[in-house]
C-alpha cells in the first residue's frame, strides 16, 4: 500500500506538472500522463470483432508434462505392460536422439488412477484433485501437436509461433495490437515460478520467451519477480525516499522541459512522460506485491503455498492481482516436467506444485467476475511417449518427447467449460479426431481477444508477419462459447 | 514511404522506383513474384517481361494505355471478385495507388531493375541555393534534397554542441571538460578537422566502432541455447577492435572475418577473425538431431551474410523461393553450401572451446608455442618412420621368444581387476585377491575368447578395497573394456565417492560427494572428480558407444586440476573429449579412503553391463598404450601390427625415445595452452567439396536436391577464377561488381553516425526494404568508399565533417512539419544514445571509468537472479557471481552476455539478445529505462563519485560545482535559470538530508567505491541527487 504522504506527493506535483504540461508538451505528451483507466494505444482496426476476451494468463509448464498420466486416460494400455509399441502405431516417427538407440519401445502404463469428474465427465488423473474439481470450468484439448521435438525450439515455437528466436512472443502481440488498459503498470508481466522436487527434469528458459522480438521494445514482457525487487530497478536507492525522489523529479522535469523549449525536439517530451510513468510505477508496484490485505478466505482457495514468494500458488494470487489492475497479458512459467525418468516419483510433485493454485485462479476470478473475459491457458510444449525411456518396472519409468499428440486446457474468455476435445489412438500416440495445431491454438487465443489472426500482421524485413506464421491456422470453435 | 510520397516531385513524373515498385511489390509479388510455387495465373510482376506479356484476356500492361492494360484494368474492377487485390490477401489499393499507377502506366510504363541490384555510379554533383553552405559532396546532396522540399539547413551548432556530438559518435565517449575548453578556444581555422583526427587516432574509436559490430556479429559470451554454457569467444572481440583502430581496410575486413581461416599464408590474426562465423548460438540440448542442428547453423550463417553485406533478407527462401526478392529457394541453399563444409560439430559440448578452436598464446609464448608445435609434427613423422621401419627387428626380438607378461611396464599399475574361471581376481595396490561370485556380480563372457568378465546383475556391485593410487594432484589412467547394455541409460561404472563432511545429511547430491566416477549417460562415458566442485571428461560425444557391445574405454588425467587435462580413448583411438565443470579448475581433494566399488556408486547402477579387464596406472597413458590396452588379447595370440605396436612402445629404444621427447614436448604445450585463452574458428574439412541438400519447405529431414556452392543469378556471377568455397564467396562479395556490398556497408555507417540509414531498414535493401532518401548520395558514397580503397575512416571523417552533421539540432516549427523524422537532416544527428554508451557516460563523467581495452569479460553490478531464474541447474552460467575492484567499471561492451538472460541494465535500453545478426537497434523509450538510470546502483555510485568530484573541485561555490557536473556531463555551462533549478533543488534536499542523516549517509555507500569521508553527509548527499538530475537529463541520454 502507497505511504499517504507518497500518495499526496505525488497528487501535489502531478497537479504542478500538469499546470506546465498544458502550457509546454503539446497534446500528445499530456494525453499520455493522463491516468486514463481505458484503454490506449494498440491498433485502431482492433480488436476485428467483439472481443470475449480482454486478458489472459498463459500457464506454461516448462517441460512437457505427460499427457498419458494427467488428462488423456487410457486404461487399455494396462494390457501392455512393456509390450513393444507395434510399429504400426510408431510408424516410422522419428525420435530425440536420447531414445533413438533403444532397442526396445516398452509401454509404460500410467501408474496414476483416473476418475470421471464434473458433468462434462472428463476422466482427469488422482494427482490433480484441485484441477478435477473445476472440470466444467475447462475445455481440455486432447489434441495439441507441434513439429519441434526438443525443448528450446519447441517452447519459442509455442510462445513465438516460430521455433527461431528473434519473433515477438504472444503476449507482445496482444500488447501491440491491443494497447493497454492501464497507466501505472506494464501490459505484459511474466512471473517465474520455483518447482520443489529435487529429481524434477529442469529445462531453460530464456528472456526471449517474452520478448517483443521485432516489434518495439515497449511491448515485451516485463518479469515481475519475487522477493525486495519485484522489478527491476523499482526501488528508489538506500537513502532516497519518496520524498527526495519526488523533488529530484521535479528538477528534472523543469530541466528538461527547458531542453524541450529551446530544442523543440518531441522526443524531450517524451522522455518527460516515460520519468512520471516510472515514478507511478514506483508507486503502484508497492501495492501490487503487497499480499497482507487479501482475506484468509483467499489463501484457503490458493492453498498455504500463496503466502510463499516465488511459488506457483503465489504467482496465481499475483496474476490475478494484476488482471484486476489491468494488466492484459500475464505468463507464469513453472520448470521441472521433464520427466525422461523417475516419472511416477517426480510427477506428483509437479503436480502438487500447480494444481491448487490452478484451481484457486479460475475459481477467483469466477467469484469475481472475471473468469467471463479473462482467459486462463495451461499446458506444456508437447507430450510425451507411451514407451518408457530407459529401463520399465512396474513402479519406476520415464517417458521421452512426443509432439505428435499432447494436452492442454483453457478456461474462460470465451472458452466453453467442461468440454473435453479431440481424439487419439489407444497408445496417445497419433491423433484420431480434431486435431489442434499450436498456430490452431494461438489463433483461437487471438479469436478470443477479438482478433482474426490472418489479418493480424506486422511488416518487418518486407514481410506480413503473423503469430500464426505463413500457413493456415484454424480457429477451434469446438471449444468455443 | 507516406512522406517520401508527400514530397514535391518535378513536374508530376512518376518515379518507378520511389513510387511503383513498392506498390507492386507490397501488394501483388506476393501471388506475383519470383516465387514460382505459388505464382497465380502466370504472371510475374517482378519482371519486365512478365509485366509487358499477354495473358488469355490481354496484354498486362499496353504502355500509355491505361484502359487497354489488364493491370489496371483489374485494380479497378466494379466487381469485387474480379478485383485485384483479392480479398483473401488483406491487401488494399488506395485510391491514389491506383492513380499513380494508371499515370505511370500512361506516362509509358518506364520499367528499371529494383534499384539495388543495379552497380551505383558516381553522379554529378547537384547544384543548390546555397553556395557557401557545402562543406563537401555530402552536402550538395543533402541541400539538393533540403532545396526541393523548401527547407533551410540549420546552423552550425556551437562548439560544445559539436565536440560532445563527434566525440560520441568516433569514440563512445563524451570529452572530459578539458578538452572541450581546449576545442571551444581553439582559433585555428582547421581547428574541428583537428579534433576529428584526433578522435579517429584514438584506440577508443576501435572499442566504439567494434561496439556496433558486435551486435553484426552476434556476438556474446554464452553458446545460447539451452544449458547455455560460458563461451570463450573475446580474442575474436578484441581482434574486432583491433582491426577498426588499423583501420583495416572493409574489404579485407570482410574477407578475413568470413574465410581467415582458407587464407593463403593464413596468420593467427587471420584464423581469429573467422570466428565471426562462430559467433553463432550453438546447442548441445540432449535429443537435438544433428542434420537439424546443421541446417539450423547454416540458416544462420546464410542469413547473417545476406544481411551484413548483401543487405537482402534471404530467409524466406529457406522454405520457398522468396516472394518479394529473386532469390530461388535453390539458391538459397547454394549459399548455404559454402557453409556445409566445416569440421564444426553440431553439438557444442557445453564447454568453452567447442572445437574447431584456436588456443591464443600471449605474445611472450607465442614463439614458443609455434616451435613446439613443429616440434611435435616432427617428432610424428620420425616415430611414423621408425614404425615403419622396424619390421626386421620385431622379427629379431619375436625370435628371441621374449616373455609377453603385462601389456605395460608392472611398475606404473596401481589396480588390475577381471575375471577368471568363475573368479573374481583383483590386484589392489600390490595385493592380489581372488573373490568368488555373488548372484548379481559374477563372472561371464567378455570382449574376446581370451578375456571373461564382470557382469552385474540387477544393482550389483563389488565392493574392494580402497585405491590410493588417485588424487587430483597426480597423473593417473583408468582402462577397461565395457559392455553397455542395450538402450540409452544412466549408469555408474565404478567409482569411489564418499560424503564430504560438512555435507548436510539429507542431500547426497553429486555435488556433495568427494571422490571419482565412471559414468555412461546415454551412450556417452564420463570421469567425474568430485571435490569441492566437479570437473568432468566427457568423451565420443559424436562416436557414442555402441549399445549391447564392448568397447575398450582409456581415460587419462594428468594431475592439473584444469579441465582441459583429460584424455579419452576408444578401443585405443583418441576420441573427442569435453572438459567441463562448474569451476575451471578442480577445488580440493579428490582422496578418499572408500572401498574402490565396481558396478555403481550406491545410487545408480550398472545392471546389465560387464567390465574386463579394468586396469589403474600412476601416470598418463599414451594413445598407443591404450592400444596396446586395447589389443591386449591380439597382442598375446601374436597378431603382428599389435606385436609390432608393443615391441615399439615397451622394448624399441630408438622410438621410446621419441615418445619420451615427444612427452615433454607435450607438457609444454599444455602449460601453454592452460594459461592461455582459447577462442572458436573456422575450419573446412579437406576430404569433401562443399555442397548442400535443398531442403524441401525448409525441413532438415526432407532433403532434395544436392547443390554446389553459386550465388545467385540476379547478382553478378562469380568469377571462374575464384575457389567455390568460403574464401570465394568472400572475394565475390567485395568484388567491385557487386552492387550491394559498399552501399549496405556506407549505409551502416551512417546509421550509426546519423541515427538512421539513408535507407532506413538497413537490413533489407530488397523489394520490401525502404528506398533511399537520398539514393545518389548513397551511390556517391558507395563509389567513393570502395575507389578510396574501403578506407573506413576516411569514410567516417567524410561524414562527420560535413555540414550536414555539424548542424545544430534545435527544430524549427517548419522543420517539425515538413521534416518531422530528421530524414532530410534539416537539422542535425539527436537521439537517445545506446545502452552501452549511456552507461559508459556515466563511468566516464564520474571518473570511474576502468581504460583497459580488451581481455575476458566482466560481471559489473546486476539485480540478483536474472541468470538464476531462467538457467539449467547445470548449466554454468547459471549463477551470476559479480565482478569487484576496476572490473565494475569497465566499459560496457566488456560486460559479459549471457544470451538467454543478456545483461538486463542494457537488455532494457534495447540492446539485443545476441542471438541473431543485428544490424539496426529500436530506440524505444519505456519507463523501465528510467528506473535504470534513477536506480541502477552503477549510476547511483556514478552520481555520487561525479558529485564528490565537483565538491572537491568547486569548494564552496555551487556554482562551481555544478560546471564540474554539467561540463562532465552535457559539455556546456548551465544558464542563469537552469542554475536556479538545480541550486533550489540542492538546497531542499540539504534540508531534508539535515534532518535525516541516516537516509544521507546510506545513500552515499552505494556501490562498492570509497567516497571521501570528510564532505559532510547531508550537502554531498544532496549533491549526489543533483548529479544523478543531470545524468538522467534528456540532453544527457542524448547524443
Amino acid at each position: 500500500m502507497m505511504h499517504p504522504t507518497d500518495e499526496a506527493v505525488l497528487l501535489e506535483t502531478r497537479r504542478q506538472f500538469f499546470a506546465r504540461g498544458a502550457r509546454g508538451l503539446g497534446f500528445a505528451a499530456l494525453a499520455s500522463l493522463l491516468r486514463a483507466d481505458e484503454k490506449s494505444g494498440g491498433l485502431p482496426s482492433l480488436p476485428h470483432f467483439a472481443p470475449k476476451a480482454t486478458r489472459a494468463i498463459y500457464l506454461h509448464m516448462v517441460g512437457a508434462p505427460s499427457q498419458i498420466d494427467l488428462y488423456d486416460y487410457k486404461p487399455g494400455m494396462k494390457d501392455w505392460y512393456d509390450k513393444d509399441l507395434p510399429d504400426s502405431i510408431r510408424q516410422g516417427q522419428r525420435l530425440t536422439t536420447m531414445t533413438s538407440g533403444q532397442s526396445r519401445f516398452p509401454i509404460a502404463p500410467s501408474v496414476f488412477p483416473f476418475r470421471q469428474h464434473g458433468r462434462s465427465g472428463a476422466w482427469i488423473s488422482d494427482i490433480l484433485p484441485y484441477t478435477a474439481r473445476m472440470a466444467d470450468d475447462m475445455a481440455i484439448v486432447r489434441t495439441m501437436h507441434t513439429e519441434a521435438i526438443n525443448h528450446e525450439p519447441a517452447i519459442t515455437f509455442m510462445q513465438s509461433g516460430s521455433m527461431i528466436a528473434g519473433k515477438p512472443c504472444m503476449g507482445a502481440w496482444i500488447a501491440y495490437g491491443l494497447g493497454t488498459m492501464n497507466r501505472d503498470l506494464p501490459t505484459f508481466v511474466v512471473l517465474n515460478a520455483t518447482h520443489t522436487h529435487p529429481k524434477a527434469g529442469v529445462q531453460a528458459i530464456s528472456a526471449k520467451l517474452w520478448s517483443a522480438g521485432f516489434l518495439s521494445a515497449q511491448y515485451a514482457g516485463v518479469a515481475l519477480r519475487s522477493g525486495k525487487d519485484p522489478v527491476l530497478y523499482i526501488n528508489n536507492p538506500d537513502g532516497v525516499t519518496p520524498v527526495v525522489r519526488r523533488r529530484m523529479l521535479d528538477a528534472l522535469g523543469e530541466l528538461n522541459q527547458i531542453q524541450y523549449e529551446t530544442v523543440h525536439d518531441p522526443e524531450t517530451a517524451a522522455r518527460i512522460s516515460q520519468y512520471e510513468m516510472a515514478f507511478r510505477m514506483q508507486s503502484s508496484v508497492p501495492d501490487l506485491t503487497d499480499f497482507s490485505k487479501e482475506p484468509e478466505s483467499v489463501f484457503d482457495l490458493y492453498g498455504e503455498d500463496a503466502r510463499k514468494p516465488g511459488t506457483f500458488a503465489n504467482g496465481c494470487l499475483a496474476a490475478r492481482r494484476l488482471v484486476e489492475r489491468g494488466v492484459r497479458f500475464v505468463q507464469i512459467y513453472h520448470r521441472g516436467w521433464d520427466q525422461h525418468n523417475f516419472l511416477p516419483e517426480v510427477l506428483p510433485a509437479q503436480c502438487k506444485d500447480v494444481d491448487q493454485g490452478c484451481y484457486g485462479l479460475v475459481q477467483d476470478l469466477k467469484s469475481r467476475g472475471m473468469l467471463e473475459d479473462t482467459l486462463v491457458i495451461w499446458g506444456g510444449e508437447f507430450g510425451r511417449t507411451i514407451y518408457s525411456q530407459g529401463k520399465l518396472t512396474p513402479t519406476d519409468h520415464g517417458r521421452d518427447h512426443h509432439p505428435r499428440c499432447f494436452s492442454l486446457w483453457l478456461a474462460g474468455g470465451g472458452v466453453k467449460g467442461g468440454v473435453v476435445y479431440g481424439e487419439t489412438d489407444e497408445f496417445s500416440y497419433n491423433i484420431v479426431r480434431d486435431p489442434v495445431h499450436i498456430r490452431d491454438l494461438q489463433a483461437t487465443i487471438l479469436h478470443c481477444f477479438g482478433i482474426d489472426n490472418e489479418k493480424f500482421s506486422y511488416k518487418y524485413q518486407g514481410l506480413d508477419q503473423k503469430l500464426t506464421g505463413v500457413e493456415k491456422a484454424s480457429v477451434v470453435k469446438g471449444i468455443l462459447t | 514511404v507516406a512522406c517520401l510520397l508527400a514530397l514535391p516531385l518535378a513536374a508530376a513524373t512518376v518515379d518507378f522506383q520511389r513510387q511503383i515498385r513498392p506498390i507492386l511489390s507490397d501488394v501483388c509479388f506476393q501471388c506475383h513474384g519470383p516465387d514460382s510455387g505459388t505464382r497465380m495465373a502466370g504472371l510475374r510482376l517482378d519482371t519486365k517481361d512478365g509485366a509487358l506479356s499477354e495473358l488469355k484476356d490481354g496484354r498486362v500492361i499496353v504502355p500509355g494505355d491505361p484502359q487497354a492494360s489488364l493491370l489496371y484494368q483489374r485494380v479497378t474492377h466494379e466487381k469485387e471478385s474480379m478485383r485485384m487485390p483479392p480479398a483473401i490477401s488483406h491487401k488494399t489499393l488506395s485510391a491514389a495507388q491506383k492513380e499513380l499507377l494508371r499515370a505511370w502506366i500512361e506516362q509509358g510504363a518506364t520499367w528499371k531493375e529494383h534499384w539495388s541490384f543495379a552497380a551505383p555510379t558516381r553522379a554529378a554533383l547537384p547544384s543548390v541555393s546555397l553556395q557557401s553552405w557545402p562543406r563537401n559532396p555530402i552536402d550538395r546532396f543533402i541541400m539538393a534534397r533540403l532545396d526541393a522540399a523548401g527547407l533551410q539547413p540549420a546552423p552550425e551548432a556551437n562548439r560544445r554542441a559539436l565536440i560532445r556530438r563527434v566525440s560520441l559518435d568516433l569514440t563512445g565517449l563524451v570529452p572530459t571538460p578539458a578538452e572541450a575548453e581546449a576545442f571551444v578556444h581553439d582559433a585555428s581555422p582547421d581547428a574541428y578537422e583537428k579534433l576529428v583526427d584526433g578522435l579517429l587516432a584514438s584506440p577508443l574509436y576501435g572499442e566504439h566502432r567494434a561496439r556496433y559490430w558486435l551486435d553484426v556479429a552476434r556476438y556474446a559470451d554464452t553458446h545460447g541455447i539451452h544449458i547455455d554454457n560460458y563461451r570463450e569467444m573475446w580474442p575474436y572481440r578484441d581482434w574486432v577492435i583491433s582491426a577498426f583502430n588499423r583501420n583495416l581496410p572493409f574489404d579485407r575486413f570482410t574477407v578475413e572475418q568470413l574465410a581467415g581461416d582458407l587464407l593463403p599464408n593464413r596468420t593467427m590474426e587471420d584464423q581469429i577473425a573467422s570466428g565471426f562465423q562462430r559467433c553463432n548460438a550453438t546447442t548441445n540440448e540432449g535429443g537435438s538431431i544433428p542434420e537439424d542442428v546443421d541446417a539450423m547453423y547454416a540458416k544462420d550463417r546464410v542469413e547473417t551474410m545476406s544481411t551484413v553485406w548483401l543487405g537482402l533478407t534471404t530467409g524466406c527462401a529457406t522454405c520457398h523461393d522468396h516472394k518479394f526478392d529473386p532469390i530461388g529457394q535453390k539458391e538459397f541453399y547454394q549459399f548455404a553450401a559454402f557453409f556445409r563444409n566445416t569440421t564444426q560439430r553440431p553439438m557444442d559440448g557445453n564447454v568453452p572451446d567447442t572445437p574447431p578452436m584456436l588456443v591464443v598464446p600471449a605474445e611472450r609464448d607465442l614463439n614458443r608455442w609455434n616451435q613446439l608445435r613443429a616440434e611435435a609434427q616432427r617428432l610424428a613423422r620420425l616415430s611414423v618412420e621408425r614404425h615403419d621401419a622396424a619390421g626386421s627387428d620385431l622379427d629379431h626380438w619375436v625370435a628371441s621368444r621374449p616373455a609377453i607378461e603385462d601389456p605395460l611396464d608392472r611398475a606404473i599399475e596401481a589396480a588390475s581387476i577381471g575375471a577368471s574361471g568363475n573368479q573374481i581376481v583383483a590386484r589392489l595396490n600390490g595385493v592380489a585377491r581372488t573373490l568368488p561370485a555373488t548372484t548379481s556380480v559374477e563372472s561371464g563372457l567378455g570382449p574376446d575368447e581370451q578375456t571373461r568378465a564382470i557382469h552385474f546383475g540387477e544393482k550389483g556391485t563389488l565392493s574392494l578395497s580402497s585405491l590410493n593410487a588417485i588424487d587430483a594432484d597426480k597423473p593417473f589412467s583408468i582402462a577397461a573394456w565395457i559392455y553397455l547394455p542395450a538402450g540409452e541409460g544412466s549408469f555408474v561404472v565404478a567409482s569411489q565417492l564418499e560424503k564430504k563432511k560438512e555435507t548436510k545429511q539429507d542431500d547426497d547430491d553429486e555435488a556433495n560427494m568427494q571422490g571419482w566416477a565412471i559414468e555412461i549417460n546415454g551412450r556417452i562415458p564420463s570421469l567425474r572428480l568430485s571435490s569441492d566442485n566437479i570437473i568432468r571428461a566427457t568423451g565420443g560425444v559424436m562416436e557414442r558407444l555402441k549399445a549391447g557391445a564392448w568397447t575398450h574405454l582409456t581415460f587419462t588425467y594428468d594431475g592439473s586440476r584444469d579441465r582441459r587435462g583429460f584424455r579419452i580413448y576408444m578401443t585405443g583411438k583418441a576420441a573427442t573429449v569435453e572438459g567441463t565443470g562448474s569451476a575451471p579448475t578442480l577445488k580440493g581433494s579428490i582422496h578418499t579412503g572408500a572401498p574402490l566399488l565396481l558396478g555403481g556408486d550406491g545410487k545408480r547402477y550398472f545392471s546389465e553391463g560387464a567390465v574386463a579387464d579394468l586396469r589403474v596406472y600412476r601416470r598418463v597413458l599414451r594413445e598407443q598404450e591404450s592400444y596396446i590396452l586395447a589389443s591386449w588379447s591380439a597382442i598375446r595370440a601374436g597378431q603382428r601390427e599389435p606385436l609390432l605396436e608393443y615391441y615399439l612402445n615397451r622394448v624399441d629404444g630408438p622410438y621410446l625415445d621419441l615418445a619420451r621427447q615427444a612427452e615433454q614436448v607435450d607438457a609444454e604445450r599444455q602449460a601453454i595452452r592452460l594459461r592461455s585463452p582459447t577462442t572458436l574458428v573456422m575450419q573446412e574439412k579437406s576430404d569433401t567439396i562443399p555442397t548442400a541438400q535443398v531442403l524441401f519447405r525448409g525441413q532438415y529431414d526432407q532433403p532434395r536436391d544436392t547443390v554446389t556452392p553459386g550465388v545467385p543469378a540476379v547478382l553478378p556471377p562469380m568469377a571462374a577464377s575464384l575457389p567455390r568455397n568460403r574464401l570465394g564467396l568472400a572475394k565475390w562479395l567485395v568484388d567491385p561488381a557487386n552492387p550491394l556490398m559498399t552501399r549496405v556497408t556506407v549505409n551502416r555507417f551512417w546509421q550509426e553516425v546519423f541515427g538512421r540509414g539513408l535507407v532506413k531498414t538497413a537490413e533489407d535493401f530488397g523489394s520490401q526494404g525502404e528506398p533511399p532518401t537520398h539514393p545518389e548520395l548513397l551511390d556517391w558514397l558507395a563509389v567513393d568508399f570502395r575507389e578510396s580503397r574501403w578506407d573506413v575512416k576516411r569514410l567516417l571523417r567524410l561524414m562527420v565533417t560535413s555540414a550536414s552533421y555539424r548542424q545544430s539540432a534545435v527544430a524549427t516549427e517548419d522543420k517539425l512539419r515538413v521534416d518531422p523524422d530528421n530524414r532530410l537532416l534539416s537539422r542535425g544527428p539527436r537521439f537517445r544514445m545506446d545502452a552501452e554508451m549511456v552507461r559508459d557516460l556515466a563511468l566516464s563523467s564520474s571518473g570511474l571509468l576502468d581504460a583497459t581495452i580488451g581481455g575476458p569479460s566482466v560481471k559489473p553490478y546486476q539485480p540478483n537472479g536474472v541468470w538464476e531464474t531462467v538457467a539449467m541447474k547445470s548449466s554454468n552460467t547459471r549463477i551470476y557471481s559479480q565482478d569487484h575492484g576496476e572490473k565494475l567499471y569497465r566499459r560496457s561492451m566488456y560486460t559479459f552476455w549471457k544470451r538467454a538472460a543478456p545483461p538486463v541494465s542494457m537488455d532494457i535500453f534495447n540492446a539485443p539478445t545476441r542471438e541473431n545478426c543485428t544490424v539496426r537497434r529500436e530506440r524505444t523509450n519505456t519507463p523501465l529505462q528510467a528506473l535504470v538510470t534513477l536506480n541502477d546502483p552503477q549510476f547511483v555510485e556514478a552520481s555520487r563519485q561525479l558529485a564528490q568530484r565537483a565538491i572537491l573541485a568547486g569548494g564552496d561555490d555551487s556554482d562551481r560545482r555544478l560546471d564540474f557536473i554539467s561540463l562532465s556531463v552535457v559539455s556546456r555551462p548551465f544558464e542563469t535559470h537552469e542554475r536556479e533549478i538545480v541550486k533550489k533543488e540542492v538546497r531542499d534536499l540539504l534540508a531534508y538530508y539535515d534532518a535525516h542523516p541516516a537516509e544521507a549517509a546510506k545513500l552515499l555507500t552505494v556501490g562498492e567505491s570509497k567516497h571521501d569521508l570528510t564532505i559532510p553527509a547531508a550537502e554531498f548527499a544532496a549533491w549526489t541527487m543533483a548529479a544523478s538530475d543531470v545524468l538522467n537529463l534528456d540532453e544527457a541520454l542524448n547524443k
